[in-house]
């Protein structure tokens, strides 16, 4: 096909097609400059690794073989921004062995449980779970047993180790 | 097919017999342009372009049979319209970090001047939105008016009614006392039960592995925001699409003329607005908005309950057996969600008819009495009380000694 029978029509469409497709390919740009940062920097909070603390929480002669208790301790936390004294609770049980560490976060939606001393059990007043006085599941909707959280006795002092 | 030139088939028309108001010269004519000293009102007009629109719209034409049901999108319009007005007042006084968020409601529900009303007007609005949607679905439900062509204003009216859901969870935080802390831990905690990426997506959403500063501040953020923003587009969305492709009449088509919306249609819903707001006014005055304690992770002196149209899905949760909450908490909401998105493509019966498409009037019946019932349970159920605690204070811990033993006297 000789050149000159490429008529300016044809020219005009393929410099339309081409300024289109530019056009196109800067508001992606637009779009990814403005969206990808945003999402990262949303979700940014998903690369906070945390870090595993010893509490000192009591002495091991305040809980009988056999008792629970329930222990509100506070540590210094950081939340986002700032520093704060953030209150925790946790659960001790005193077997003949050894003192276990319950938390009191329902698994199945996060309530806080109580325990129920008549009953040996752990109840959350929300969706009606029941766990026995070692945490385990034993009716209603959690699935799994109570977190436990580790636990050291050193000089007559009992530690556990969370996560915060 | 352009705006001028599309007409759906059972577009209404008036009849030229109808009154409406006395036309007004048409303000795009080439000569009205070259008028040289136009009056103030004629030049605005001119500029805008503004009245042959407004006209257009009030001259509406109105199948016959079309009445009270339909004045719902008017009253649930002005109730966000109020809701963003109340807001922004509030976020005048509001302050969206735990140290001071409480502080903050405190403050301005009760010692700034009409600061009870205020957020009475904006707490009780949620609820009475709330109302108007679901009365507002329903009337579009049973009328059939999803079907074609009708489709994407039903769509993106779900997609609204998932805003609204939007806002009442992330404003419902806001107050940062025990009922909105335990609300959000629980309601955040649903995200955790999806498989495989359900713990990443609580992180996203909460901002962190607990509820805390920075959950607040993103649903401050959602709540101010990004909320409002989709609010605003799909709503303007939707009134485009109803002018569109006009209002749905009746099931059965009633005899009579197309009347205008205005002023007929217009009337009624004045009086709607006028009970309607009457009716958020008086809750507001007569129930004002209380505050709880400050949130408290370790607070034991209260059991953790959604806003009541969420105690069904609350409901729901203490039915499902042990390792089956995924389908209360992910499987029936969304399955509920994608069904009312596909409802126009589900119901492919001609006729918009309840008594032609049986089927899915009877699985909305159902959907309806499953979540009427579960709520209703959930309302009538007291909740039971959190055991009074006998809580040890711990001995020592990393925490500085002065605060340690203030904290002591304010325990036990």
């Amino acid at each position: 096909m000789p050149k000159d029978n490429l008529n300016q029509d044809n020219i005009e469409i393929s410099r339309r097609k081409m300024m289109g497709l530019v056009v196109g390919v800067i508001n992606l740009g637009l779009i990814g400059a403005i969206v990808g940062p945003m999402v990262g920097f949303a979700a940014a909070p998903l690369g906070n690794k945390r870090k595993s603390r010893w509490v000192e929480l009591m002495d091991e002669s305040r809980i009988k073989p056999g008792e629970v208790k329930e222990v509100n301790y506070s540590l210094l936390v950081v939340d986002g921004y700032h520093e704060v004294e953030q209150k925790f609770t946790v659960f001790l049980r005193r077997s003949e062995e050894d003192v276990i560490c319950i938390d009191p976060a329902c698994t199945h939606l996060g309530c806080r449980v109580d325990y129920h001393a008549d009953q040996h059990k752990f109840i959350c007043p929300c969706h009606g779970g029941v766990f026995d006085d070692e945490g385990t599941n034993k009716s209603g909707p959690p699935p799994k047993p109570l977190e436990r959280h580790p636990v050291k006795v050193e000089a007559g002092k009992i530690w556990i180790s969370r996560e915060v | 097919m352009s705006q001028k030139t599309y007409k759906p088939k059972d577009a209404p028309t008036l009849s030229p017999e109808v009154k409406v108001d006395e036309p007004r010269e048409a303000v795009s004519s080439e000569e009205r342009l070259q008028i040289e000293r136009p009056s103030l009102r004629d030049w605005m007009d001119l500029r805008l372009g503004w009245y042959g629109f407004v006209r257009k719209n009030l001259d509406e034409p109105m199948p016959a049979g079309v009445g009270w049901w339909q004045t719902l999108g008017n009253l649930l319009m002005t109730l966000l319209v109020f809701q963003f007005i109340t807001g922004f007042a509030l976020a005048m006084y509001y302050s969206p970090s735990p140290d001071s968020a409480h502080a903050s409601v405190k403050h301005l529900t009760y010692e700034v001047g009409l600061g009870s009303f205020i957020r009475g007007l904006h707490s009780w609005g949620s609820t009475v939105i709330v109302i108007a949607v679901v009365l507002h679905m329903l009337r579009v439900f049973f009328w059939g008016s999803y079907k074609k062509p009708r489709e994407l204003t039903w769509v993106v009216g779900v997609i609204i009614f998932q805003v609204i859901l939007g806002f009442s969870f992330t404003g419902y935080l806001l107050p940062w006392d025990q009922k909105a802390y335990w609300a959000t831990v629980v309601g955040t905690r649903i995200a955790a039960t999806i498989p495989v990426v359900g713990h990443a997506l609580l992180v996203f959403i909460r901002g962190g592995e607990e509820v805390g500063a920075l959950t607040l501040t993103r649903f401050y953020s959602f709540h101010v925001m990004l909320l409002p923003a989709s609010l605003i587009l799909f709503t303007f969305l939707h009134l485009y699409l109803v002018r569109r492709h006009h209002i749905a009449g009746p099931v059965t088509p009633a005899k009579g003329a197309p009347v205008p919306f205005y002023p007929n249609q217009l009337f009624k819903d004045a009086i709607v607005l006028l009970f309607g707001v009457g009716l958020l006014i008086y809750l507001a005055v007569a129930l004002p908005p209380g505050l709880e304690a400050i949130a408290d992770p370790t607070g034991t002196d209260f059991s953790p309950r959604p806003e009541w149209y969420f105690l069904g899905l609350y409901e729901l949760l203490k039915v499902m057996p042990s390792g089956w909450e995924v389908v209360a908490t992910v499987i029936i909401p969304t399955g509920i969600t994608i069904g009312m998105f596909a409802l126009p493509w589900l119901d492919r019966s001609k006729s918009r008819h309840p008594a032609k498409r049986q089927w899915i009037i009877m699985s909305g019946f159902a959907a309806i009495l499953l979540i009427g019932l579960m709520t209703l349970k959930g309302i009538l159920e007291t909740p039971p009380e959190h055991k009074k605690s006998e809580a040890t204070l711990a001995e020592s811990n990393d925490i500085p000694k002065a605060e340690a033993t203030q904290l002591e006297s304010l325990g036990e």
